[in-house]
């Protein structure tokens, strides 16, 4: 029993901790050189300053109101990118002429998204959140509607023919057959979008913003704030960590696992 | 009673692997009239499965037409009901749901809908089988409910594409027995593409046997039912008939 557990012990407390040994090796690793070599705090900050600035951030509420912002414009860019990616995905992945017109447009234009549209969207939409929001949408929004093609594409053209012979119009198809068999790709779709989506949004919110995790790292090097600075980077990467592994992937899983098509033999 | 007429169709299609048209059919022509059982056999590429799908109205002819009761098909539709060779069941649906899919897309009410579902899986004995999906059925179970959703739907015509053809020797055999107590009791409108000289005449009130596009003998099977394969597979007119429809099969 002991040994078949230990075996195949990397799910549930085993697997985290596992996962989590290596940045504690780090940790430990980093206070050590920060002490041997007595490292200026101007050029890197000790743990325990780290720990302090993220308990000062929190108890005047600063943090909360930074990574809160981001996780705002994350999300609203995300649900406009998704309510407009998977419409026309769905058109482009139906209609062969819609699918020629959009596809070279899609190809030049994913190249560009992200932060290659800061500029532009701090002209049209000033420092703030729109900007930013127009950024994440770029992020999110080709990617989605790359993988709502490819999802459509993968649906048995039978499925689609059994729908119609029963009865189904158009939006009924589009609804009963391709939503559901596309959902897989979508959710796939969301998932990498939202990896780059947080990788522009950190970039984007040192340019075009005054709140938000990526303005907080850059004004802390203003102010030679080291310990705030590797407190964001860590906040970056930790978020980012638990959004995927607690909340995409599960979704993506499940989502897999209740409407994947299981191909006829 | 409503007909089905098909005069004079053509089907011809680029084939870009062979760069050039093909003539998967040419001028035919024929009649099924309703509670009739008419079987197709022919090798693969003979064309029947293109008749078939411009039957459903998956496809457009390139000249001909078809009639159902008088009037031109325009696109697939719920007065014919198609099973596939694939099953073509929605993964993401229970049975229960499949079954009830095409009611619910004329618009009766839930509750009714899968009443009348229910009904039909318990006809074929898979009411305990209604809350599962059918990636969990085997293939012959997930057939009996490819036949059954279609048959729910009360098509004038059913048109069938190979049906059996994806499942083990057993199973086929018992999924072809079942097909014709189904049409033993209810009379039906089928519509049966097949390469299996044996399925056709086991089943069928008609074989008409297709060889390139063309329709080339037309064999009438007057075995009475039941048909049932304990007593037909020694029988002298079904072994005759079959060697009949098997020579047209490999001479035309």
């Amino acid at each position: 029993m002991r040994s078949a557990n230990r075996s195949d012990g990397r799910d549930g407390l085993p697997a985290f901790f596992w996962a989590a040994a290596p940045f504690v090796v780090l940790i430990l690793l980093w206070q050590l050189v920060v002490e041997l070599f007595d490292v200026s705090p101007l050029v890197f900050p000790s743990v325990p300053a780290v720990l302090r600035a993220g308990l000062d951030g929190l108890a005047d509420g600063s943090l909360a109101a930074h990574v809160g912002a981001s996780l705002l414009r994350v999300a609203t860019g995300t649900a406009l990118a998704v309510l407009v990616a998977v419409p026309l995905g769905m058109a482009m992945g139906t209609q062969r002429g819609i699918a020629a017109f959009f596809t070279p447009l899609l190809r030049f234009f994913s190249v560009l998204a992200g932060i290659a549209w800061i500029p532009i969207a701090t002209l049209w939409f000033g420092y703030g959140f729109g900007a930013i929001v127009f950024v994440i949408f770029n992020a999110v929004f080709f990617v989605v509607t790359y993988n709502t093609v490819l999802g459509v594409s993968t649906i048995p053209i039978e499925l689609r023919r059994a729908a119609a012979s029963l009865g189904a119009a158009r939006l009924a198809i589009v609804r009963e057959v391709l939503l559901p068999g596309a959902l897989p790709n979508i959710v796939t779709g969301i998932r990498t979008g939202l990896g780059f989506a947080w990788r522009g949004l950190i970039a984007a919110e040192m340019i075009a913003t005054s709140t938000g995790l990526g303005y907080m790292l850059f004004l802390a090097r203003d102010f030679y704030r080291t310990e705030v600075i590797v407190l964001g980077m860590i906040l970056v990467g930790a978020i980012w960590l638990a959004l995927d592994r607690l909340l995409l992937a599960p979704l993506e899983r499940r989502t897999i696992e209740r409407w994947g098509l299981v191909r006829p033999t | 009673m409503k007909e089905l007429v098909v005069e004079n169709l053509s089907k011809v299609y680029f084939d870009p692997r062979l760069g050039e048209r093909v003539t998967a059919l040419d001028g035919v022509s024929l009649r099924i009239t309703p509670g009739e059982f008419v079987a197709v056999a022919g090798p693969s590429g003979c064309g029947k499965t293109t008749l078939l799908n411009l039957i459903a109205g998956f496809l457009e002819p390139t000249s001909g037409r078809i009639l159902l009761d008088g009037r031109e098909i325009d696109g697939p539709g719920p007065d014919r009901g198609v099973v596939f060779q694939s099953y073509a069941l929605f993964p993401w649906k229970t049975v229960l749901e499949n079954v009830a899919f095409g009611p619910r897309m004329r618009g009766l009410p839930r509750a009714e809908c899968e009443a009348r579902a229910r009904r039909w899986l318990e006809l074929v004995g898979l009411g305990h089988v209604a809350n599962r999906y059918p990636r969990e059925l085997s293939g012959g179970m997930q057939q009996r409910v490819g036949v059954v959703r279609a048959l729910a739907n009360e098509p004038e015509i059913l048109l069938m594409d190979e049906p059996f053809a994806a499942v083990d020797a057993q199973t086929r055999m018992t999924l072809q027995e079942e097909l014709a107590r189904i049409f033993e009791e209810r009379r039906p409108t089928i519509f049966f593409i097949t390469h299996d000289v044996n399925e056709a005449v086991f089943l069928a009130d008609r074989v008409l046997v297709l060889s390139k596009g063309r329709l080339r003998e037309e064999i009438p099977v007057p075995i009475p039912r039941p048909r049932r394969w304990a007593a037909l597979v020694e029988n002298d007119s079904f072994k005759a008939l079959v060697g009949r429809v098997l020579q047209a099969v490999r001479t035309a």
